[in-house]
């Protein structure tokens, strides 16, 4: 039997293979990005290598080059990965193996293996880039996927490539409302195990610390911080602070959080009219999260720091959605207690001209903060400073060197400066960095918070009041609240705003400018509308329709849903209505489909007895039914006999028999005929 | 009666080598009493297939070369004054027989043309006066010259549609051509063709064919063709009813030379060029010929279901 299912056992049609290497091709191109080059290397030679095999002019690899080939696929990941487990190397294994199986593809199984595992290695592209983009250019390996898969049952004679795809796009479109009410209905389970998410992916953000220069440096990225939508209208640009992280130590240059962030709740009472928006985080690496002051967020595992900012238990390494409820005019810690010592930390020397300045304000405004406050603001708004990206460089004393000396600075300089001086008079005070305006974009009405928007301000504590913000960099350059770093700047060219080809360079382009948000407005839907659809939003929803959610409904309306589109589907495609309703015209067409699925079809014109004679040359060992039946059926059609449908469907169970069976697992089409005759 | 049959289509193979389809059509067109239109060069031997089925079908032949002289009383025939009887005597013309060769045909003015082409819808003559019928069987194989067509009378629509078949012998195949250079002269041959059929016999014949059994399912066939003829854009003429009629008939004489009692789609799509060729016309071509084309669309694309 052995010798027998080897000789039987199929070889992978034409167009099969061609839909393969199509396939292949799209599967691994937007992995590109992220693999080792000589993983495309490996590609050109697997593809040729198979390619060459099928037009006979060379052999499929012995094993022991197949065992070398592996083994240095294996050893090529971790030399470029440096290990073999991990998201990064563990796709790069994936598509390494799913390269190396294209030159043992003999069988038809083996091309099921390596079509099943291309739609494992697109799925594995959805960790890397789940933008719409990444979605609808998932629909083109799938596609092709399929159509080998197709392929894979079709006879080897086919010449024609295209009717393979068509019916594969075809089949595509067909799982659509299948899609949409999985899409809808679907539980989402939580994660059985959780994904290493793809490390050092170079995100651009805010830190855990911040120097001078990393706010400067930060607004020459455009890449996109948060995109957030409000429920009501947009609040004016100069409110919208978007608080991150607080910086409470200064060590003399760098500003940096406590190394042990309050965890308690701060103490605070909502004051005056809410907002409610909700926000879509792009990865940060972080696991603070973006929000107007004063913050509640119903986001699981995530809490409100003593500092007011929100923190997640995790770092978000994935596009996040949370919905945020911020009382801007909230009174914030009014009570005294010993956490405000930590704000009035200074280093023990160093900028001495600071230091004597502040206590000549704290002698002039002897028990008024406000005023020392506002004295200070005034100095910023009165003096020449100057808001600058390319500030010079500072000495030691780099509050001294700037204060007094240059004078120039950007937000970061003006924040410290103040934080440190309101500290040197005995105001507590801290930094907060985040992200200040944002681009709206008319056409969603949301706000597109980019990298460049980075921002530092100024908090201060008074008794009674509790804190305050300040933003002395209003002070010096209003327009940068009010309009952006771009109208801040004109002048300096430092502010690039991305690479040549980033389309937010184009900004001034009225159309390309609208076109850039059209689609940004789309992706943003896609976040929020598509990868936002689980937990509470799919709860919320599914509420609305069904009234009230429990598993039982759940699983009811999702059975019943899928059981209605499969009923119509096989409505619109088996036509009852259209079911041919003389018997004899019913088995000729059962005659026709028989034929049909050995690649035999009825041209058009063609009569019963010239079809059965072509079809008898093509399949000469069941001519004899073949002739039979489509003698019978013209003699019982066109000779006025009376109609014997039970004689005729006897013939064509005879030719059934007789035709070979099409299988499409391991050994494949045996003709019970031809058994008999080996 | 198949046997004879069989045996008619087989002497006259002999003496017309590798023409099997054509020597059918005219066979089966004169078992449905049409009349045969043989469209094709000089020398591709229409008068030897004329000349053959009479002798093979046991019928009187006469022939009648078509000139632009020839008038309409050189066909009828003419009276001529007898002296001793003091009477006009009728002197038939070559019209008076079994079977009429009319050579050329498109060569006489259509003042003679239509003489012929009426003698063969009415099967009588009207000549003085006097109508008289002509023999039965009577069956008229006009041949034209497609290539030299100056000084001619091209047969308009309405006398080709008298025609149930336009046939073309075409070349004989290499093998065909070896054995006819090879073999006697082939008019030689034909003396010495016995007589296959007689006239009871033929007549017993033509009777039989519309008996031949047409479905409803081919009758829809032919109807289905005839709609695609007078609805498709393409075609600037649709099939006339008669022009369904004749098809039906010839499908049944070739369904009986097939040795069916029934008529097939097959045999309805045998026989459609022949029988719809010469009735149609391409619209982006409405005066020359395009049949041919139209009827290959009709075969691909009218189903037979």
């Amino acid at each position: 039997m052995s010798h027998w299912t080897r000789k039987a056992s199929p070889a992978i049609p034409r167009i099969s293979l061609l839909w393969l290497l199509v396939a292949q091709a799209l599967v691994i191109l937007p992995h590109l990005a992220h693999l080792p080059g000589w993983i495309s290397g490996l590609w050109l030679v697997c593809a040729t290598w198979r390619i060459q095999v099928f037009r006979m002019r060379t052999s499929y690899p012995g094993g022991l080059t197949k065992a070398f080939m592996l083994l240095a696929a294996g050893v090529g990941v971790y030399a470029s990965r440096g290990s073999l487990i991990g998201l990064d190397a563990g796709v790069a294994l994936l598509i390494a193996t799913f390269l190396l199986k294209l030159v043992e593809l003999k069988t038809r199984r083996d091309a099921l293996v390596l079509v099943f595992l291309g739609f494992f290695v697109v799925l594995t592209s959805y960790l890397f880039d789940d933008s719409l983009l990444a979605g609808v250019y998932s629909l083109l390996p799938v596609t092709a996927l399929l159509a080998a898969l197709i392929g894979l049952q079709q006879s080897g004679l086919s010449e024609k490539p295209w009717p393979t795809l068509r019916l594969a796009a075809s089949l595509l479109l067909q799982a659509v409302p299948l899609m949409l009410v999985l899409f809808l209905l679907f539980p989402r389970l939580g994660p059985l195990w959780s994904v290493p998410m793809p490390g050092e992916r170079g995100t651009t953000g805010l830190a855990e610390s911040m120097s001078p220069g990393d706010i400067a440096e930060l607004s020459q990225s455009s890449a996109l911080a948060f995109r957030a939508s409000f429920d009501g209208p947009v609040p004016p640009r100069p409110e919208l602070y978007w608080r991150a992280l607080t910086f409470e130590q200064f060590d003399g240059r760098r500003w940096s959080q406590l190394p042990e962030p309050p965890r308690a709740e701060p103490a605070w009472q909502a004051e005056g009219p809410a907002l409610s928006y909700s926000i879509v985080m792009q990865p940060s690496g972080q696991p603070w999260l973006f929000a107007l002051d004063t913050a509640r967020t119903e986001l699981e595992q995530t809490r409100q720091m003593g500092d007011f900012r929100l923190q997640r238990r995790r770092p978000v390494e994935q596009n996040l959605l949370y919905s945020v409820t911020s009382w801007p005019q909230a009174r914030r810690e009014p009570q005294a207690s010993p956490r405000l010592g930590v704000a009035l930390q200074l280093p023990a020397d160093g900028n001495p001209r600071a230091r004597r300045w502040a206590a000549q304000l704290g002698q002039r405004h002897d028990g008024n903060p406000q005023a020392l406050v506002d004295d200070l603001l005034g100095h910023f708004a009165r003096e020449a400073y100057f808001y600058t990206l390319k500030p010079p460089l500072a000495g030691d004393d780099t509050v001294d060197h700037f204060l007094f000396d240059s004078r120039r600075g950007f937000c970061a300089h003006y924040a410290g400066a103040m934080t440190f001086v309101l500290r040197a008079a005995g105001i507590p005070a801290r930094v907060v960095a985040g992200y200040q305006g944002g681009e709206l974009n008319p056409a969603g009405n949301y706000v597109l918070v980019h990298q460049f928007d980075a921002h530092a301000w100024v908090e201060y504590w008074l008794p009674g009041r509790g804190w305050v913000s300040v933003d002395p960099t209003f002070q010096v350059a209003p327009e940068r609240i009010e309009q952006g770093l771009e109208q801040a700047l004109p002048a300096e060219d430092a502010f690039r705003a991305g690479t040549a080809l980033s389309p937010i360079r184009y900004r001034h382009v009225a159309w390309l400018n609208s076109l850039r948000l059209s689609w940004d407005s789309l992706n943003y839907a896609w976040q929020r509308k598509v990868l936002g659809y689980q937990g509470e939003a799919q709860l919320e929803l599914l509420k609305g329709w069904l009234g009230q959610v429990n598993a039982t409904r759940v699983a009811l309306i999702l059975v019943a849903a899928l059981a209605l589109l499969l009923g119509s589907l096989a409505l619109l495609l088996l036509k009852p209505w259209k079911r041919e309703h003389d018997p004899l015209l019913r088995l000729y067409q059962r005659f026709e489909r028989l034929l049909a699925h050995h690649g035999l079809r009825r041209e058009r014109g063609e009569g019963p007895l010239a079809f059965a004679e072509r079809a008898a040359a093509a399949l000469p060992a069941q001519a004899r039914e073949i002739n039979a039946f489509a003698q019978r059926f013209a003699w019982q059609r066109y000779a006025g006999t009376a109609t014997d449908a039970a004689a005729l469907r006897r013939v064509l169970k005879q030719l059934r028999r007789k035709l070979p069976q099409r299988r499409w697992w391991g050994a494949g089409a045996l003709v019970r005929g031809t058994r008999r005759e080996v | 009666m198949r046997t004879q049959l069989d045996s008619c289509l087989a002497a006259v193979n002999q003496v017309l080598l590798g023409k099997d389809r054509q020597v059918r059509l005219a066979l089966a067109c004169l078992l449905a009493r049409g009349h045969l239109l043989l469209e094709d060069l000089p020398g591709m031997g229409k008068t030897t297939l004329s000349h053959t089925l009479a002798r093979v079908l046991g019928l009187s032949y006469q022939r009648i070369q078509f000139t632009s002289d020839l008038l309409p009383g050189d066909i009828l025939g003419t009276s001529v004054f007898n002296r001793e009887s003091g009477q006009f005597i009728f002197h038939p013309g070559p019209i008076f027989a079994e079977l009429v060769l009319a050579d050329e045909i498109n060569r006489a003015t259509p003042k003679s043309q239509s003489a012929l082409l009426e003698a063969m819808e009415e099967g009588q003559v009207t000549i003085e006066g006097a109508t008289r019928p002509l023999p039965e069987p009577f069956f008229v194989i006009a041949t034209q010259n497609p290539s030299c067509q100056g000084g001619t009378f091209a047969l308009p629509e309405s006398q080709l549609d008298r025609f149930l078949m336009r046939v073309s012998l075409g070349y004989p195949a290499r093998s065909a051509e070896k054995a006819l250079l090879q073999g006697e002269a082939r008019r030689d041959l034909l003396p010495r063709l016995e007589p296959i059929l007689d006239h009871a016999a033929l007549a017993r014949i033509q009777a039989e064919v519309p008996a031949v059994h047409a479905s409803d399912a081919v009758i829809d066939y032919v109807l289905r063709l005839a709609e695609a003829t007078r609805t498709q854009p393409a075609f600037a003429l649709g099939l006339s009813p008669r022009g369904s009629l004749a098809l039906l008939a010839a499908a049944r004489a070739w369904a009986m030379l097939a040795g069916r009692d029934y008529v097939i789609p097959e045999d309805v799509q045998a026989v459609l060029p022949s029988v719809a060729g010469h009735r149609l016309r391409d619209q982006a071509d409405p005066a020359g010929h395009g049949g041919g084309a139209l009827v290959q669309w009709l075969l691909r694309e009218v189903t037979p279901f």
